[in-house]
C-alpha cells in the first residue's frame, strides 16, 4: 500500500487531490424495511480481514502523512445501503461478496427472515455499510 | 440488489474530489461500477484494475456517452504505467 501511494503521488500533478473512499468494520445494521418502517434484525459480524485491512490502510496513509508525500486535508463517514427483495438473496450476497470481511450471522438472518414474512412481499432487506472519505493533497 | 439507490457515495465522492474537468485516476476500478457515477463530469477518466476480466467487462460495459472520456488498463497501483503528473484526481475506491 505505501508503494502504491509513493506511484499514486508521482502520477499527481503538484497540488492533485488523492480520495480515499472504503468500506470499515463497523457491525454494520441488518435491517428490513417495510413502507416507511424500519425494523433492525441485528449487525453483521466484523471478520478479522476487514479489521486487518482497515488497520493497513490507515498506517499506510500515516506513512505516506508523515513522509510528506500527502497532507491530508478533510474526512468524513456516511452510511451506504444495500437492498435485497428476499433475505436469501441477502444471504448469497454476503457470502458470495463479503464472505472474507463480513459474516451474516444465523439469528441475524432468521430475524430477517420472519420479519421479511410479516410485512410481504413489499418488504427489503438492508445492510447498511459505513464509509469512510478522506482527502488528501499531494505534497510538494 | 440495489446499491446505493440514494447515491449517496457519489455525491461524497464529488464533495471530496472536486472532480468537474479534472483529470481522473482510479484505482481498482474493477468493472466500472463507480465509474459509470462519476465520470461524465470528469475531462478524463482512467480506470485500472489487476484482473484482466474485470478490465474487459468495464470496457465493453461503458455506457457509449462516457467512450470518449474513460478508459480501461490492465495495471497496479504499484507500478503505474503513466508519466509523472498525469493527472489531477486520484480515486482510492474500495482499494487501499
Amino acid at each position: 500500500m505505501v508503494h502504491a501511494l509513493k506511484e499514486i503521488r508521482r502520477a499527481l500533478i503538484p497540488g492533485g487531490l488523492l480520495i480515499d473512499l472504503r468500506p470499515v468494520a463497523s457491525h454494520w445494521p441488518v435491517e428490513v424495511m417495510a413502507g416507511a418502517e424500519t425494523f433492525a434484525a441485528g449487525q453483521v459480524q466484523d471478520l478479522p480481514a476487514q479489521i486487518a485491512d482497515d488497520a493497513a490502510s490507515e498506517a499506510a496513509l500515516a506513512q505516506a502523512e508523515s513522509a510528506g508525500w500527502f497532507i491530508r486535508e478533510s474526512a468524513g463517514a456516511f452510511d451506504l445501503a444495500y437492498y435485497w427483495d428476499t433475505p436469501d438473496e441477502m444471504k448469497t450476497y454476503v457470502d458470495e461478496d463479503w464472505r472474507d470481511y463480513i459474516g451474516l450471522p444465523d439469528d441475524v438472518l432468521a430475524q430477517a427472515r420472519r420479519m421479511m414474512a410479516a410485512h410481504g412481499a413489499a418488504a427489503r432487506a438492508r445492510v447498511r455499510l459505513r464509509m469512510f472519505v478522506s482527502r488528501w493533497r499531494r505534497g510538494t | 440488489m440495489q446499491r446505493d439507490p440514494e447515491g449517496i457515495e457519489t455525491a461524497y465522492l464529488h464533495e471530496f474530489g472536486a472532480l468537474a474537468g479534472a483529470r481522473v485516476l482510479e484505482i481498482g476500478c474493477g468493472a466500472g461500477r463507480l465509474t459509470w457515477r462519476y465520470a461524465a463530469a470528469a475531462r478524463r477518466v482512467t480506470g485500472i484494475e489487476p484482473d484482466i476480466e474485470r478490465v474487459r467487462l468495464a470496457s465493453r460495459e461503458c455506457p457509449a456517452g462516457l467512450r470518449p472520456i474513460v478508459t480501461f488498463a490492465l495495471a497496479r497501483s504499484e507500478a503505474l504505467p503513466f508519466p509523472r503528473g498525469t493527472f489531477d484526481r486520484a480515486i482510492f475506491a474500495w482499494s487501499l
